[in-house]
C-alpha cells in the first residue's frame, strides 16, 4: 500500500514538474505574442488588450521567427513641383508628374522583406483616378523618390496621393498621404500664378507708365515753362528774363541746340537742364545782342520778344 | 454802345500798312495810319490812340526815336506799344533802347503773320483800360 502510495505520489511530482515545464513555455510564447500584441492593439486603438496568439495565425510562425514591422511616409518633393512654403500642398497641372518621396522604415528584425507599394489617387470625392504599385526589398529603411503622372484629363481641385504598404506578416496597416491641388496653367504658368503675376505686371506697368508719363510732362514743363527771377535786382530782371524767354521760345522751334549755344555765349551761365539763367558776368544787352546774331547766325532763326506784363507800364494795363 | 479801340499803324510799306489796316478794321478797331516817323509822333501825340504798332526802320524819323519821343509825353509813357520790324536786336544799343522803353512786344515780321499780330493786340487791349 505505501508503495502504491509513493508510485503515486512520484506520478503526481513528475506530472506536476512536467505540467510546469510546460506551462513555463506557453508563459514566455504569450508573453511574446503579448508584445506583439500590444503594438497592433496600441496603434489602433489605444488600449492594451492583448491579443491571443492564435489569432495571428496563419502568420503565427513568422512573427514567432523574426518579425517586421513597416511604416511608411510619404511627402511631396519640392524637386520637380511647385510647392507651398509649408511643403505640404502641391500644386500640378494634368498630365505633369508629381513626385512623391517615399520612406520606409522597418522597425521590426533585420531580415530583408519584400514590400508591395501602392500608389492612389484620389478626387476629393474619395474616387481613385490613378493607381500604380511596386515591389520594394527593404531590409531596414529605404528612401526614393517616386514618379507618378497625373491624368490628362483629371479635372481642376484638390486631391490625395494615397501611398500603402503591403508585406509578409503585416500587424498593422501602413498607409500615408497628402493632399495636392491639380490647375490647369497657361503658357507655363499655373492659372491662378497667370493672373496673379499677369495683374501685378499690369498694374507694375500702369503704374511705371503713370510715373514715367508724369517725369516727362514735369520735365517738359520746367523746360518751357517761364523761370521765376522775382530774386533778381529790378535793374537786372528784365535782361534775366528776356534772355530767359528767348532761349525758351528758340528752344521750342528747335530744341536743345538753343540751350546749347546760349551756353557758349560769353558772360552768360545757364542751367543746361531748364535753360535758366544763372548768371550774366557781362553787359546785359551785349549779351543779349550776341545771342541774338547767334541764333541769326547758326540757325538762320530771327528772335522776336515780348516783355513779362509785369514790365510794361501799369498805370493803364490790368494784369 | 462799345467804343471802338484805335490803333496807330506806322509803316512806310504801304501794301503791309493796308493789309494791317484792312484786318483791324475787319476785327472792329479803328485803324490811323502814319507812313513815315514824324507823322507818326504827331498823329500819335495828337489822337492819343489805345495802341501803336511800329516799325523801326522809317523814314524821316527811325522808329527808335519815335518811341523815345512818344514816351516823353506824359500820355505817351504808359501807351502799348509793338514793334514790327524786320531788324533783328543783334546790336547792344538796340537791345538798351528797347529795354529802356519797353515795347510790349518786339515782333520779327518774317515770323509772324498780320493775323497773329492782330490776335496779340486784341489779347493786349483786353488789359488795356481806356484812358
Amino acid at each position: 500500500m505505501k508503495q502504491k502510495i509513493a508510485i503515486s505520489f512520484c506520478a503526481i511530482i513528475i506530472f506536476s514538474c512536467f505540467s510546469y515545464a510546460i506551462a513555463e513555455v506557453a508563459l514566455n510564447k504569450n508573453e511574446f505574442v503579448l508584445n506583439n500584441a500590444v503594438i497592433a492593439t496600441a496603434v489602433n486603438n489605444g488600449d492594451w488588450i492583448p491579443i491571443p496568439y492564435q489569432a495571428i495565425a496563419p502568420l503565427g510562425g513568422l512573427v514567432l521567427e523574426n518579425p517586421a514591422l513597416f511604416d511608411v511616409i510619404s511627402e511631396p518633393t519640392d524637386k520637380l513641383v511647385d510647392t507651398s512654403s509649408a511643403g505640404l500642398i502641391v500644386k500640378v497641372a494634368p498630365g505633369e508628374i508629381l513626385p512623391i518621396s517615399v520612406k520606409l522604415s522597418n522597425f521590426g528584425g533585420g531580415s530583408r522583406v519584400d514590400v508591395l507599394i501602392k500608389y492612389s489617387i484620389f478626387s476629393s470625392g474619395g474616387i481613385e483616378i490613378y493607381s500604380t504599385s511596386e515591389t520594394v526589398a527593404v531590409e531596414t529603411t529605404a528612401n526614393f523618390v517616386k514618379t507618378i503622372q497625373v491624368p490628362f484629363g483629371t479635372a481642376p481641385g484638390i486631391y490625395s496621393a494615397k501611398t500603402s504598404i503591403v508585406y509578409q506578416g503585416q500587424l498593422v496597416p501602413a498607409t500615408t498621404q497628402f493632399s495636392f491641388t491639380v490647375e490647369r496653367k497657361i503658357f507655363g504658368i499655373f492659372q491662378s500664378d497667370f493672373f496673379l503675376y499677369g495683374s501685378m505686371t499690369i498694374l507694375a506697368g500702369v503704374l511705371m507708365f503713370s510715373l514715367g508719363h508724369a517725369f516727362v510732362k514735369r520735365r517738359r514743363l520746367a523746360r518751357f515753362a517761364p523761370s521765376d527771377y522775382s530774386s533778381i535786382p529790378r535793374d537786372q530782371r528784365i535782361f534775366y528774363e528776356i534772355l530767359s524767354d528767348t532761349i525758351m521760345g528758340m528752344r521750342e522751334r528747335v530744341g536743345d541746340d538753343a540751350v546749347k549755344i546760349a551756353s557758349d555765349i560769353p558772360g552768360l551761365e545757364i542751367d543746361q537742364e531748364t535753360g535758366r539763367i544763372l548768371a550774366l558776368k557781362d553787359k546785359p544787352s551785349k549779351i543779349i545782342a550776341t545771342l541774338v546774331s547767334e541764333y541769326e547766325n547758326l540757325l538762320g532763326k530771327k528772335v522776336s520778344f515780348s516783355f513779362r506784363m509785369d514790365n510794361i507800364p501799369k498805370t493803364n494795363v490790368t494784369n | 454802345m462799345k467804343m471802338q479801340k484805335t490803333i496807330l499803324v506806322i509803316e512806310d510799306d504801304k501794301s503791309l500798312r493796308a493789309a494791317v489796316v484792312d484786318i483791324l478794321r475787319l476785327k472792329n478797331f479803328l485803324p490811323l495810319e502814319a507812313a513815315d516817323g514824324k507823322a507818326g509822333v504827331e498823329i500819335a501825340l495828337e489822337k492819343h490812340p489805345d495802341l501803336i504798332l511800329l516799325d523801326l526802320i522809317l523814314p524821316e524819323v527811325d522808329g527808335m526815336t519815335v518811341l523815345k519821343k512818344i514816351r516823353e509825353d506824359a500820355w505817351g509813357a504808359n501807351v502799348p506799344v509793338i514793334v514790327l520790324t524786320n531788324l533783328s536786336a543783334t546790336n547792344e544799343q538796340l537791345v538798351e533802347d528797347m529795354v529802356t522803353h519797353k515795347p510790349i512786344n518786339y515782333l520779327i515780321k518774317s515770323d509772324w503773320k498780320l493775323h497773329d499780330v492782330v490776335k496779340n493786340i486784341e489779347k493786349i487791349l483786353g488789359g488795356v483800360k481806356k484812358l
